[in-house]
């Protein structure tokens, strides 16, 4: 019976793991540097600023 | 029903390397701990189930592996200088067919010591390498364990599934074994991804170290406890709260002591007063043996030379009947017995060029792990903080096993090579990730500075 428990405790964690391994995909692939240096984030600005010189007729609105 | 499902395990554990080929290198790692052959009885006995899962983990990686990252390091270099040597060593020995008989499960482990590094190219596979092993290892360490609480055990009857006294099934091999993956389950706990530390982690991780160290009381075997100790003594070195800890360790003793059995504090107090026993005679006396052996046959006498072992001593016990105490003289002779000692082990079968080449293997392995351990321990990142403490619990592995190896033949254990590997693995990963992290922030940087 302790030999069944010992038996079913350590294998059933080793299928657990087994599975949970078979869904990781940074098991094969890793991304270099992952999460060591992290990305930097752009800055946000508070509203979408518009730089382009406009002429009138080109954008089609008086077409 | 044990039989079908241990060969369904087996099987299934195969079937899923066809999706993931790195799994049959796990495969294999359960297959030589667990050995579950020789517990079954029925197909998985006549079947070369070791083979084929090694087949299967190499081919795996042959064929369908990413090999950029895989590079070959000193101590591979030094393994396989080894294995050469032992090949050698094994071609010329005293006893040819006794020495091939070890050799065929030598060769097996120093080869798979040596190939385990290459397939170790990303953090999760050096994780997935060291839970398999503890997992593994925990059958036999929970089932000795739950016998020896419920008051079974003695010295050479711990029975663990079946009678049988190789590998990891013998006593005192066990409880060194499994007092050093102590360390290694105490870093799954705080850095495992592949399960994240939550209460229940926390309830089996305890009880199996708990499992661990009821080992050397479930075998009596001395080399467990003073392993113990040892780790002990080493776990405060890198501890933070190195007095609360000491304190949790003399507690934790004081309590134990009442619940241990007589025979195993009489057997403990035998380290003591070794004259008067007869298995600590016989060790220093084969002990003496090989050192006359070895300046004799400086080169070894190959495996199993101890066959050819004479050892003669006295035991001396003291004996007080009724206030008056005796002293007790016993002229014991005794041919053929095992070197007790992994060193001694070394010395006789591969005389001083073997022995050379594994205490070079044991030091670089601690040295590199101080190195790793010095060189991270002060990157706390979230993917950076595993390092060092990995680092130190496979040193800190390593090191019971070197003290347990003072009084067991266990120089090749194939569990003990594998954390070598493991060791190999994890400084040639970091090598890698060294050279991608001076890189990564070149490229980062730039578009921050584009920017302001």
């Amino acid at each position: 019976m302790v030999d069944i428990l010992a038996l079913a405790v350590s294998h059933g964690l080793l299928a657990l793991a087994a599975w949970r391994l078979l869904l990781r995909p940074d098991l094969d692939v890793e991304t270099p540097g992952e999460g060591a240096v992290p990305e930097p984030r752009p800055l946000k600005r508070n509203g979408p600023v518009r730089r382009e010189m406009r002429w009138p007729g080109k954008d089609g609105d008086d077409a | 029903m044990l039989d079908l499902a241990l060969t369904g395990f087996v099987a299934c554990f195969l079937l899923i390397g066809f999706r993931r080929p790195f799994l049959w290198v796990l495969c294999y790692l359960y297959v030589d701990i667990v050995s579950p052959q020789i517990i079954s009885w029925g197909i998985l006995s006549h079947l070369p189930i070791s083979l084929m899962a090694f087949a299967a983990a190499f081919l795996g990686w042959l064929a369908l592996d990413d090999k950029r990252d895989s590079r070959f390091t000193l101590r591979q270099g030094i393994l396989a200088a080894l294995l050469l040597y032992c090949g050698y060593t094994t071609w010329a020995a005293v006893y040819p067919a006794a020495a091939a008989e070890k050799w065929a499960w030598v060769w097996k482990a120093l080869v798979f010591a040596i190939f385990l590094p290459f397939t170790l190219r990303t953090r999760l596979r050096i994780e997935a390498v060291a839970l398999v092993m503890v997992l593994a290892a925990s059958a036999l360490i929970i089932d000795g364990g739950l016998k020896t609480a419920g008051g079974g055990g003695g010295y050479g009857t711990l029975r663990i599934f079946v009678e049988n006294n190789t590998g990891l099934y013998e006593g005192s091999i066990l409880s060194a074994v499994a007092i050093s993956i102590i360390p290694i389950v105490l870093w799954l706990v705080k850095y495992g991804t592949v399960f994240p530390a939550d209460w229940r982690v926390y309830l089996f991780a305890g009880a199996l170290i708990f499992a661990c160290s009821l080992i050397p009381v479930g075998t009596q075997a001395r080399t467990g406890l003073v392993c113990l100790g040892v780790l002990c003594l080493f776990y405060l070195r890198t501890a933070k709260h190195k007095v609360l800890i000491a304190g949790g360790m003399a507690l934790a003793v004081v309590v134990a002591v009442p619940f241990l059995p007589q025979a195993f504090l009489a057997r403990m107090g035998t380290i003591e007063n070794h004259e008067a026993d007869q298995s600590a005679s016989t060790r220093l006396g084969v002990w003496k043996w090989t050192w006359g052996y070895v300046k004799e046959h400086p080169l070894g006498g190959g495996f199993v030379v101890n066959q050819s072992s004479r050892v003669e001593y006295d035991t001396v016990a003291k004996v007080t009947v009724d206030g008056s105490t005796e002293i007790r003289r016993a002229h014991v002779v005794e041919e053929g017995r095992a070197f007790h000692s992994s060193y001694f082990e070394m010395l006789g079968e591969q005389g001083f060029p073997g022995f050379g080449l594994w205490i070079l293997l044991q030091l670089t392995g601690l040295i590199q792990m101080e190195q790793i351990r010095r060189r991270w321990k002060k990157r706390t990142g979230p993917d950076e903080a595993w390092v060092a403490p990995l680092a130190v619990a496979l040193q800190l592995a390593q090191v019971v096993y070197l003290i347990g190896s003072l009084f067991v033949g266990i120089a090749f254990q194939p569990f003990i090579l594998m954390l070598i590997g493991l060791q190999c693995g994890l400084w040639s990963y970091l090598k890698r990730i060294d050279v991608r992290q001076a890189q990564v922030p070149i490229r980062t940087i730039r578009p921050v500075v584009g920017m302001v």
